[in-house]
């Protein structure tokens, strides 16, 4: 490997010019995610056979690589006449796989709340949505903002995987790179370490958040 | 005079600026049995607890059967200490409890390891339990368990964490009275506890600390019935 | 060609699919528990080599960290075939995940458990062997099992680097015949029915030992 200051800085400035692209189809993701996740929780929960049949599906969406989820949706919905741009398909992947699992953080954060929270609540005359947004879901944010920010991470992490439909985020961009000059290397190495970077701020930027929310609504 | 057991000496203890213990002395003689009290955070568990080093102190000498032992394994093995949540090893049997220490740290063999161990199970009135596990026995029996597998290590003295707070109120006397057989038995012991019946009958001496400090150290008789100093008196009102 | 055909073309990668997931095993649970313990353990400057590691093998997305060892290692001289490539930096990066669920775990321990252990002269190595491990070992079943069903997904990634797993077939089988439909259900398919059974075992000890032991990892997830 030599080092040669002209290459790792035209990688560096492939990588940056992929950034916005690849952070945006994180952000979009972790909100599709958030919102499918707490939808599939909340619907579980509304009766016995929705509750197996949602249970079903979110072990389902947990059991199968998110890799082969995206390959799915990019070859199968083009057969039946649904063609859509791989960053949507990427979105639409990205949310539907992890909101299997931040439905089971929602359940957790709810079951968080005890019931008394509740029952409290509504002795004092609340309405149901006052209840859930004033009462149970502050004091749910506070325990469940450290693995969702967790999640979030992990959706940045994802966003290579989208290289293989090829999305133009960072992953994409840079193996492009790679195979024109068949060096591999120095690209690889140098988008592990902005990637080290990126996830590395998120998850401080979690911490500090949940510190905060830890303050805010201590006991 | 008897050998000294345990001596403790000018110990003093921080926790941050916080000073926990100040100037401590204390010698407590072969086959003694003395009783710390004293209102809650006067210190008297983080003293007992210095005594077998789980906590660090930074000034002052503790030494036990005439030495300052540095190996603190070695130490521990010398000094049983008996805690008030038990801190039974849930996932071993009750017999097992027993033997880890003897069969690991003196690699004493199975088979005399468990034969040690029933005999302090016996001692305690609770070998039939030996093949339960803690979670399956009540509190007072885990309590008595716990001190079966403090003797097992044949301490030269032992240390009693408030060994009786955790406990219901029926269940506190069966403790007790093993811990006065132990008594009886020429065991040197050092007892924090609120038990104040149990001091009078066993205690040979009366710690009472407060704010860090041995305010008072008498025989039964005297502590309870002519305490000197003002604070003594104060706590001997609340608790009586 | 019929679904049952492509069905059991895919389960020809399942032999690759099963090693690499057998041999990231190799690498994930030592690295999990040495890390995990490391990072428990060592105070002060000591500590930060231990926290670097596990974040470089963590906080790298598994399919860089692939490629990056690919790529790099023959240029510094290192020929390692495929599939220990692929076990390495998958079982490493699941392995970083699951050092912090051992973390978790050591914290989350009693800490009478460890006083009680120093307390009949055990040393400090004794307690987390006799004591601390065991206990801990029953609390970290769900997270086992959870970070199995991860490095499991994780293997699909291996088709990238030319190794012909179940998802590698699926490619093959997809220039033979034009049929989607069929191609990728029956991936998802066998993917299923390899890990639904996990994922219902996982749920299960969770709910267990989340009674005994109180709620640890939430089966937290890598990237895969």
């Amino acid at each position: 490997m030599t080092f040669d200051i002209d290459f790792l800085q035209r990688i560096l400035a492939t990588i940056f010019k992929a950034m916005p692209l690849t952070l945006l189809l994180a952000f979009l993701s972790c909100i599709g995610a958030s919102l499918v996740g707490f939808a599939l929780e909340t619907l579980r929960r509304t009766g016995r056979w929705q509750g197996y049949l949602l249970r079903f599906v979110i072990d389902a969406l947990r059991s199968t690589p998110i890799l082969v989820q995206i390959y799915f949706l990019y070859f199968v919905l083009p057969y039946y006449g649904v063609v859509l741009p791989g960053p949507v398909i990427g979105v639409l992947a990205m949310s539907l796989y992890y909101a299997s699992y931040l439905a089971e953080v929602f359940k957790a954060g709810i079951d968080s709340v005890p019931r008394g929270q509740t029952e409290a609540a509504m002795a004092v005359g609340l309405s149901p949505l006052d209840v859930t947004l004033r009462v149970v879901a502050p004091q749910m944010l506070r325990n469940i903002a450290a693995p969702m920010g967790n999640y979030f991470v992990s959706i940045l992490k994802s966003t290579p995987y989208l290289a293989v439909i090829g999305v133009a985020e960072m992953m994409g961009t840079t193996l492009e790179i790679a195979s024109d000059t068949f060096r591999y290397a120095e690209p690889m190495i140098l988008l592990g370490i902005v990637f080290l970077v990126l996830c590395s701020i998120i998850a401080w930027l979690v911490r500090r958040l949940e510190a905060r929310l830890m303050a805010n609504t201590r006991r | 005079m008897d050998q000294t057991a345990i001596s403790i000496n000018k110990l003093n203890k921080w926790y941050g600026d916080f000073h926990v213990l100040k100037d401590i002395d204390l010698q407590v003689a072969t086959g003694e049995q003395v009783v710390i009290c004293g209102p809650s955070g006067s210190g008297k568990s983080t003293l007992i607890r210095c005594v077998n080093r789980l906590e660090a102190y930074q000034d002052g000498h503790i030494e036990v059967m005439g030495q300052e032992e540095t190996n603190l394994p070695r130490l521990r093995r010398q000094v049983g200490m008996v805690f008030q949540q038990f801190n039974l090893f849930p996932h071993l049997t009750v017999l097992r409890n027993c033997t880890l220490a003897m069969t690991r740290a003196l690699r004493m063999d199975q088979a005399e390891a468990e034969e040690t161990a029933l005999r302090m199970l016996e001692r305690v009135r609770i070998r039939e339990q030996a093949l339960k596990f803690p979670t399956q026995l009540s509190g007072g029996q885990q309590q008595r368990v716990a001190i079966a597998r403090a003797l097992c290590m044949s301490p030269k003295a032992m240390l009693f964490d408030e060994p009786t707070s955790a406990l219901d109120p029926e269940m506190i006397k069966e403790v007790l009275d093993v811990m006065a057989d132990l008594a009886q038995d020429g065991m040197t012991m050092i007892c924090v506890t609120h038990e104040m019946g149990f001091a009078r009958q066993v205690a040979d001496r009366i710690v009472f600390m407060d704010a860090g400090q041995v305010v008072e150290v008498a025989p039964p008789d005297s502590f309870f019935a002519n305490p000197q100093n003002l604070r003594t008196r104060t706590f001997l009102e609340q608790i009586l | 060609m019929s679904f049952s055909e492509i069905f059991l073309g895919i389960l020809e990668g399942l032999d690759v699919t099963l090693t690499v997931t057998a041999f990231g095993l190799l690498f994930a649970i030592p690295f999990a528990l040495v890390a995990g313990v490391a990072q428990q353990f060592l105070t002060g400057w000591k500590r930060a080599p231990v926290t670097a590691i596990i974040e470089f093998w963590r906080s790298t997305p598994i399919l860089v960290l692939m490629f990056m060892f690919y790529y790099t290692l023959p240029v510094a001289g290192v020929y390692l075939n495929a599939t220990t490539v692929a076990a390495m930096t998958l079982g490493l990066h699941i392995g970083a995940y699951g050092s912090q669920s051992v973390r978790a775990a050591l914290q989350a321990l009693d800490r009478g458990q460890v006083e009680a252990g120093l307390a009949i002269g055990l040393t400090r190595w004794q307690v987390l062997l006799t004591i601390e491990l065991p206990q801990m070992a029953v609390a970290m079943l769900p997270t086992f099992v959870n970070q199995f069903i991860q490095l499991v997904k994780g293997t699909a990634l291996v088709a990238l680097i030319t190794m012909t797993d179940m998802t590698a077939r699926a490619k093959e089988l997809s220039q033979l015949t034009f049929d989607p439909p069929a191609i990728y259900g029956a991936l998802m398919l066998a993917y299923f029915l390899l890990l639904y059974p996990a994922t219902v075992l996982g749920r299960h000890l969770e709910r267990v030992v989340g009674r005994r032991s109180g709620r640890l990892n939430g089966g937290r997830a890598g990237d895969v």
